[in-house]
């Protein structure tokens, strides 16, 4: 029994010490940096000059890497900020379009879509210091010039974590650079309400928005399509929201289910009752090369035929 | 004296008269060289021949690198063991140096072969002349994968590229359009993918055309009819659904009974293909709504209320 007993106690410590190296092996909670990330954004940053936004000009793709990566190398990952970006965003900046700057809380791929790269709305992820870094992943190592390819700190580790430290200085730019007619889409089904009152927008972007530079502030709430209607212009956080631009100086104006983005959810949902076109007819029928139009047109022809011929009978 | 006086003048007469004359052999020598030096950069460099279109895209390799490993940063497991740096080398090789006017599937088909990966059943979108709205749909509905979602149309999409006999090899310039010649570097390459596309179809396939075009919303001289439906493979593609969308206050110029989908009709059923054919299609039409939102045929039956 002793002899088991000190086999038992053999393989219990034999198993934690193996799960404690193991854990000792990741340093962070989170996921690490994203595999050639560097050949990855030095891609996307000339993709963007050259393909998806000519217009901004010429710009040095590496030297905007190595100003991004001078950010947060050779430093504690977890006291990495905002400022220390301020040589990319100054490399990266271009002008905004005016009218075109969408801000966004609780839809980013509902955004995506809708922005249509830049060529619609500008969002933040259409410009090219926001297309650089999207859906990305960054850190750092302390006394060391490599990134970490193992884990990186997730927010709730580190305040102040690399990509987060991005995110706001990139948040903080293109709100400072916007202007004209600004448009704000908010999710009407989120937990919590449409408009986080601690977030980046509430936090980093309506303090950097120019009111010189801005006529107007378009707040759309749209609730998913078999979403709850949790907010909604005029209640809640919106309300929140409205009083707050309002008290800031700006001219606001609020729309619930802005039609255009209920089109773009109607499309996984099309037979829902919220996404009834009213002009629509009775749903084409899917046939053997036959559709209502085609098909309302032979009948059309095989009567006046059949009447032709008939009328011809009794003629002779 | 006067014959010391006349001596030294014409001495003086002759260092001159030998100056000028050093002079003009030191300006033709010259001349001599700089046009022997300017002929032979010329040798060495000679320009690159003069297309139509537009030229290879700069930062070519970066582009393609980044896009690469960005789209296997996604995390599909079938696209694990790519290796991108192979991958650029092997576009490369199809055409830098080379005659853009004479590309041949030989050309690329190693890098066609770096790239191929099968694609799911009932996935498979084909397209023509609809470009904007089927990646507007394929990119809101990621149960549909066009050509250009694929791991080798992504990274190549949009891109322009053609080589050159003379050095450096690519040319930056201009590139021929696929109207110039028969074999040009990018139709060869997208028609040989476009085929390799439709090999892999399986399943249900869907295909997108345009029905406010006044040829027709389907061609055969486009590459959706003179190259994919004839390498679709009947025992493994079930069925083939089209999508005939007309622009949202455009010409109704087409439809499903319209004699260019006839036409398609019989190329298709001559090869055991189930066919069915469907006018704007829903879900797709919504889409075209969200850039039309105020046209009398996007009212939707809920209207929005404004707040002031």
């Amino acid at each position: 029994m002793m002899k088991s007993l000190f086999l038992s106690f053999l393989l219990g410590s034999n198993l934690f010490v193996n799960n404690f190296s193991e854990v000792q092996g990741r340093k962070w909670k989170g996921e690490g940096t994203t595999p050639n990330l560097e050949s990855i954004t030095i891609g996307r940053c000339y993709d963007y000059i050259r393909v998806v936004n000519p217009a901004v000009g010429e710009k040095n793709c590496s030297e905007l890497w190595e100003a991004f990566r001078n950010a947060f190398i050779n430093k504690d990952p977890c006291n990495i900020l905002p400022q220390h970006f301020e040589l990319f965003f100054k490399l990266s900046l271009h002008a905004i379009p005016t009218d075109k700057s969408l801000f966004w809380e609780n839809n980013q791929l509902l955004v995506n879509s809708f922005s249509n790269r830049a060529r619609r709305y500008m969002a933040l992820g259409d410009t090219l210091f926001g297309f650089f870094g999207d859906f990305l992943n960054w850190c750092g190592q302390e006394n060391s010039t490599g990134l970490d390819y193992e884990s990186c700190p997730t927010a709730a580790e580190c305040e102040n974590n690399a990509v987060d430290a991005f995110w706001r200085m990139a948040s903080m730019t293109y709100a400072q650079h916007s202007s004209g007619v600004i448009h704000v889409l908010l999710n009407g089904s989120a937990e919590g309400g449409a408009y986080p009152v601690k977030g980046f927008f509430a936090d980093y972007e309506i303090p950097h928005l120019q009111r010189d530079k801005i006529s107007q502030i378009d707040i759309w709430v749209v609730d998913d399509i078999e979403g709850p209607n949790t907010d909604s212009c005029g209640h809640n956080t919106v309300q929140i929201l409205e009083d707050r631009l309002k008290t800031l100086g700006y001219s606001v104006t609020c729309t619930d289910n802005y039609k255009p983005v209920m089109f773009l959810l109607c499309l996984d949902n099309p037979d829902h009752s919220k996404c009834t076109l009213s002009s629509s007819a009775p749903a084409a029928q899917r046939g053997p090369i036959s559709s209502d139009r085609g098909g309302s047109w032979n009948k059309l022809m095989f009567v006046s035929f059949v009447g032709f011929l008939f009328r011809s009978v009794l003629v002779y | 004296m006067p014959s010391q006086r006349g001596s030294a003048r014409r001495r003086q007469r002759c260092v001159l008269l030998a100056g000028i004359a050093i002079l003009l052999i030191a300006l033709v020598l010259a001349a001599v060289l700089a046009s022997v030096l300017t002929g032979s950069k010329e040798e060495a460099n000679p320009e690159p021949l003069r297309w139509q279109g537009r030229g290879t895209t700069r930062n070519l390799r970066e582009i393609v690198l980044g896009r690469c490993y960005s789209y296997l940063a996604e995390g599909h497991a079938e696209l694990r063991d790519k290796d991108c740096l192979k991958i650029w080398e092997s576009l490369k090789a199809a055409f830098v140096h080379k005659n853009p006017c004479n590309a041949t599937t030989e050309d690329y088909r190693p890098l066609m072969e770096l790239t191929s990966h099968p694609v799911p059943c009932n996935e498979s979108l084909f397209w023509s002349r609809t470009y904007d709205l089927v990646h507007l749909y394929s990119k809101c509905n990621h149960h549909f994968l066009t050509l250009e979602d694929t791991f080798l149309g992504y990274m190549l999409d949009g891109l322009s590229w053609c080589g050159d006999p003379s050095a450096p090899g690519i040319n930056y310039e201009s590139c021929p359009k696929w109207s110039e010649c028969e074999r040009s570097s990018g139709s060869v390459f997208w028609k040989m993918a476009s085929k390799m596309f439709a090999e892999a179809a399986c399943g249900v396939v869907h295909v997108m055309l345009n029905g406010s075009i006044e040829a027709g919303a389907f061609r055969t001289s486009s590459v959706f009819g003179s190259v994919e439906i004839f390498n679709l493979n009947p025992d493994k593609v079930s069925e083939i659904r089209i999508w005939l969308m007309n622009d949202i206050g455009g010409p109704q110029s087409d439809s499903c009974s319209g004699y260019s989908i006839k036409k398609l009709r019989n190329i298709l059923e001559e090869r055991n293909f189930k066919i069915t054919c469907e006018d704007n299609y829903r879900p797709v039409q919504l889409l075209q709504c969200v850039h039309n939102p105020d046209h009398p045929d996007c009212n939707l039956c809920i209207s929005s209320t404004e707040a002031p």
